[in-house]
């Protein structure tokens, strides 16, 4: 009887959860030695592009993980950020490149604002999660003795994002992180659909946290 | 089987009441009021007056779109209220002084003294949802007419402006909240539109080099 357990649970585990493979590249030029002190972060997603954008969802996602982590870090919320620099962080107006800030900085009202926020760095990230590969059909049906579904249906995400770190006190880019991930999930109905989601974004938000960490604090 | 038959009939209203819900619900229109909250801009105010003049068709601008068949809905999207907090909320931070204008400059009408008066105008306003498009985010487009005139109604400048927002799918977010968030973000494009750009009209840049005393905020 225990054995017969043991291999429906053996059998079942897998698809509890989908299936994520994530691969981390990472290119980081100048790391704080010592941590960043008293100083604060801010993470911004970049909105420019005309047919996707990077989710404010993943945005805090990756804040949470690092603030998580390393209390010692103080994460900026990104509307709060982009709010009280407002016209300079929106897309059509953010800078594209570290150079950029300088000029920025030649306002003295958004220089004022930003030295009162202690910013030392500034992490855009540029991305999204997006789903391909639908397959497999499912109906689902009511009437006066109830209501049911049966079927299957399964799908891939893919994640694909990329955290550029600027460095305001020196105004250049100082590090470079790619992280990619990809799962397979799946929704089989019997009655009662059962959803088995590959944590994508999940992964992905972990991977770019992680290594975030590894450059922002002096405990990684 | 006796049981099984009676709680069948018992729930066949609720269950009718529920598919009619349902159908009905596919057949109204989508209606957003526009809300947001617009931030001040960050920025040295210009050593002007201002006048503001909303004509009624801007402070109570609304976008109708009817559904083109049955599978899609009719949208009413009024974004007047909001553009009027927006545009309040923005020029009280780019200008020393903003007055409002008691009607529509021209000659003959009076109204306070200000060094130039704004006229906005939203000519052309679109939108797409991802049950038009392939693409999976909400978008809002508008095109805005601007008006700078002396109080007397004779023309400083005229230019058009852009603005363009949209937001991604997000889960268990309605397409009305889509749309409007889309909407507060093509609004606050706006306002970065043209707080960054008025300097560079060249119209505007004519008229306040020939302003005695406020040539230097160019």
């Amino acid at each position: 009887m225990n054995r017969a357990r043991l291999l429906i649970w053996a059998c079942l585990a897998p698809l509890v959860t989908g299936c994520v493979s994530a691969t981390v590249d990472q290119m980081v030029f100048n790391s704080p030695t010592e941590g960043i002190g008293d100083a604060s972060v801010v993470i911004l997603g970049r909105r420019h592009a005309s047919d996707y954008e990077t989710e404010p969802d993943f945005i805090r996602c990756v804040g949470k993980h690092i603030s998580s982590q390393d209390e010692s870090i103080r994460i900026i919320d990104e509307l709060e950020f982009v709010n009280t620099l407002y016209p300079w962080f929106e897309p059509r107006t953010a800078p594209l490149q570290a150079a950029d800030l300088g000029r920025l900085l030649t306002h003295l009202p958004v220089a004022e604002k930003l030295a009162a926020l202690q910013t030392r760095y500034m992490i855009w990230i540029d991305g999204s999660t997006v789903r391909n590969d639908a397959a497999g059909s499912m109906t689902c049906g009511i009437s006066p003795g109830g209501a049911g579904c049966f079927g299957f249906g399964t799908w891939s995400n893919d994640a694909d994002y990329e955290a550029v770190i600027w460095d305001f006190s020196n105004r250049a880019e100082v590090g470079r992180i790619n992280a990619s991930a990809t799962g397979q999930s799946y929704m089989p109905a019997v009655v009662i659909p059962i959803p088995i989601i590959a944590p994508v974004q999940g992964t992905a938000c972990d991977s770019i946290g992680d290594q975030l960490l590894e450059f922002l604090s002096q405990h990684y | 089987m006796s049981g099984l038959m009676t709680s069948g009939l018992e729930r066949l209203p609720v269950v009718a009441v529920f598919a009619l819900v349902m159908l009905l619900a596919g057949c109204g229109g989508k209606q957003v009021l526009v809300e947001g909250q617009f931030p001040a801009p960050v920025m040295n105010k210009l050593p002007l007056t201002i006048g503001i003049w909303y004509d009624d068709e801007f402070a109570n601008h609304e976008f109708f779109d009817e559904a083109a068949g049955r599978a899609e809905s009719s949208w009413r999207v009024s974004t007047g209220q909001a553009q009027v907090e927006l545009w309040d909320t923005l020029l009280r931070g780019m200008f020393r002084e903003v007055v409002y204008m008691r009607g529509k400059p021209g000659p003959g009408q009076m109204n306070p003294v200000t060094d130039a008066v704004l006229m906005l105008a939203v000519e052309e306003l679109q939108y797409a949802i991802p049950a038009q498009t392939n693409v999976k985010v909400y978008e809002i487009w508008m095109r805005y007419r601007l008006d700078l005139v002396t109080t007397g109604g004779e023309p400083i400048a005229n230019w058009t402006m852009p603005a363009y927002g949209k937001t991604p799918t997000a889960f268990m977010q309605s397409d009305e909240g889509a749309v409007n968030l889309a909407a507060v973000m093509a609004l606050r494009d706006a306002g970065a539109h043209f707080a960054t750009s008025f300097l560079r009209i060249p119209d505007v840049q004519q008229w306040l080099a020939g302003l005695p005393r406020k040539g230097d905020v160019l």
